[in-house]
């Protein structure tokens, strides 16, 4: 019995190391995704916010003061002549400009890029406040200090060290959505599950060696993501490994359940897929992988809590980047397991072999 | 041990839509080759998928080998081979790898090198199954019917889609199963093929068998047992004021006229002379015995392919 599913585990394996695609959504792509942002984010806040600045015919000591100012509150300045800005403003490319205006100037922000447009603005008021000050022979203005702490207090760690954790959780749901239930959609349509019922294998066995695979294909993923974010960015885990692997089988079970119980709700891959996205999409944007949800709607912050991901990724978040112990996120955890408890009852009641 | 290798009885089985089977009789003998002929939707594959146990019947009993489904589903599973309509295996699993893999399935099986050898796959047996040729890939198919020495082989239309030096490979490999002792039940589409394999059929149209027997037997009560063709180059014209002066049926097909006829040798002379006479432009005339083509058009009216 034993070695059957033995060799069950072992084919599976052989055959997602041959299929390309799998492997690279499965572990380029993350890794890609790792290294891109968190180079990106590298300085821990977003990258310099640039503002157009319209060149003046003949620059005063006020212009002088302005750039100066400009540069030490770190918006990167684009000089260009009052004709180039214009064609750039026109070509959509400018998310803000600031340009001479009688005694002062004026900013223009465009109205499609209010998030950048909008906090250069704010970069460049303070800018001319201070820039007023010395024109004025005011004192020099003093600035509010910054301290970046992250937020259990452990290490001061960067974007990527926020990111990892949600990437692990994105390749569960994946791992869920598409290793399992795209998969066994598409055998149960092209018959495999068909040819595998006049054999005397009993499908369990074939079953459990599909998910004992997609197992160690989640451990490997996250070992291969941990692993690049220690090189790259010195990210490590901060809590136990026991608490950690804890938080990952409670987000293995819930995803891979989730993707037999959607499996059986589609009877082709093409609606199956469609499906999954429809799902897929919304829960990444919306459960903190990327950023988190501060500016969106009170309801919608609560809402996402109670879908299976939000509350994976804070518990995970929590461990690895924090070092906090299980102790403080039963009710978490307990999300996460009652959806993999009730997707797991879903699915052994809908499953069907063809 | 029963002589049987297969005895059904009042089979039945409706989908939302459609009666398929409606109430199938068949009896198969251990050693024998048995084809189940139709056109499609003749309700052979639900018929035989019943029979693997893949489809729950409404009605019926099935027993393979002195077993039933009921009591005795695994025990079945190991005796018999199975080749589905379509066999659908991983894209990138090796043809070596699929036959290994199956066997480890059963109790017993046989060597891979036996099979490949088998069904001519050696220089193939480590190419992805996604790579070989439709032809390849139902002898791959058969091969991993034949994986556990089955007593009972299932084959599903074996030979739709392949070309003609394909399909007399296959029969061979059928002929080789029935030799080793194995009984087969076959589905085709093709009367050729049942008559050079079967040594019973029957033949099924809507869900009932309407007629079955060896294939002369079949062919023998056919009440005419020759056709005369003539064949034309191109469309062959309407045969109406053809047939009145002749004073026989005359069938017609696409690019020829079919006169079946008890007599051909005195009925010959006279379908000359009325074509001479009337200047029908026909390339070839030629007698042949009927076939169970004909059998089969004489039954229901319709060609098998329609």
């Amino acid at each position: 019995m034993v070695m059957m599913i033995w060799r069950q585990f072992v084919m599976e394996w052989k055959l997602y190391s041959r299929d390309r695609m799998a492997m690279f959504w499965t572990f380029a792509f993350p890794v890609a995704m790792l290294l891109g942002f968190g180079v990106i984010f590298r300085g821990g806040g977003g990258p310099k916010l640039s503002i157009v600045y319209v060149e003046p015919a003949a620059p005063s000591p006020r212009d002088a003061a302005l750039l100066k100012a400009m540069d030490e509150v770190q918006l990167k300045v684009m000089p260009l002549a009052p004709a180039e800005a214009e064609a750039r403003w026109g070509r959509g490319e400018t998310a803000a400009e600031v340009l001479a205006d009688g005694e002062g100037y004026r900013l223009r922000l465009n109205s499609y890029l209010m998030a950048q447009g909008g906090a250069a603005a704010g970069l460049v008021n303070q800018a001319w406040l201070m820039a007023q000050a010395r024109l004025n022979g005011a004192p020099e203005p003093k600035r509010i200090p910054v301290s970046v702490e992250s937020p259990g207090g452990r290490k001061a760690s960067n974007y990527a060290a926020f990111l990892l954790p949600g990437l692990l959780g994105l390749n569960l749901m994946s791992i869920g959505l598409f290793s399992v239930g795209m998969v066994n959609v598409s055998y149960r349509e092209k018959g495999k599950f068909r040819r595998l019922a006049v054999t005397p294998l009993p499908k369990w066995i074939f079953l459990l060696g599909q998910v004992l695979q997609r197992l160690t294909i989640s451990l490997a993923q996250a070992l291969v993501l941990m692993t690049v974010g220690w090189l790259a960015f010195g990210i490590q885990n901060q809590g136990s490994y026991l608490d950690l692997l804890v938080v990952m089988v409670f987000g293995t079970a819930c995803f891979m359940s989730f993707g037999f119980a959607l499996s059986s709700f589609a009877e082709t891959s093409e609606s199956y897929a469609a499906i999954a996205n429809l799902l897929f999409f919304p829960l990444m944007l919306l459960s903190g992988v990327y950023f988190t949800l501060d500016s969106a709607p009170r309801w919608l912050q609560h809402a996402v809590t109670a879908l299976p991901l939000s509350p994976f990724l804070t518990t995970l978040r929590a461990v690895f980047n924090d070092g906090s112990g299980l102790a403080g996120h039963g009710l978490a955890l307990a999300i996460v397991g009652a959806w993999a408890l009730g997707a797991f009852l879903l699915a052994v009641r809908r499953f069907r072999w063809a | 041990m029963s002589e049987l290798a297969l005895r059904i009885h009042g089979l039945r089985k409706a989908f939302p839509k459609v009666v398929a089977v409606a109430g199938v009789d068949l009896e198969v003998a251990r050693g024998e080759v048995f084809g189940l002929l139709g056109p499609n939707g003749a309700g052979k594959t639900t018929t035989l998928e019943m029979i693997e146990g893949l489809t729950v019947p409404d009605a019926g009993e099935i027993e393979i080998l002195g077993q039933s489904w009921k009591r005795d589903g695994q025990q079945i599973r190991a005796r018999i081979g199975v080749q589905l309509q379509s066999t659908s295996l991983f894209n990138k699993i090796t043809v070596r790898e699929a036959l290994d893999l199956y066997g480890t399935y059963y109790p017993k099986a046989r060597s891979t090198a036996e099979l490949l050898d088998l069904v001519q796959l050696n220089d193939k047996a480590e190419a992805y199954h996604i790579t070989l040729s439709g032809g390849q890939q139902q002898r791959l198919a058969l091969a991993l019917a034949l994986v556990n020495d089955p007593e009972l082989v299932f084959l599903d239309e074996p030979t739709t889609g392949l070309d003609p030096q394909a399909r007399r490979g296959l029969w061979d490999v059928v002929r080789r199963m029935k030799a080793e002792g194995r009984t087969v039940l076959l589905t085709t589409h093709y009367m050729d093929e049942a008559e050079a394999l079967c040594d019973r059929l029957a033949i099924m149209d809507h869900g009932q068998v309407i007629a079955s027997g060896t294939p002369a037997s079949l062919i023998a009560q056919l009440a005419i047992p020759s056709v005369v063709e003539l064949t034309f180059d191109g469309a062959a014209p309407d045969p109406a004021a053809f047939s009145a002066r002749l004073g026989e049926t005359v069938e017609h097909r696409s690019d020829l006229w079919e006169i079946p006829t008890r007599d051909p040798k005195g009925l010959l002379p006279r379908i000359l002379e009325i074509a001479e006479a009337a200047g029908v432009p026909y390339q070839q005339i030629h007698i042949r015995r009927a076939t169970l083509e004909d059998v089969f058009l004489h039954q229901t009216g319709r060609s098998l392919r329609d």
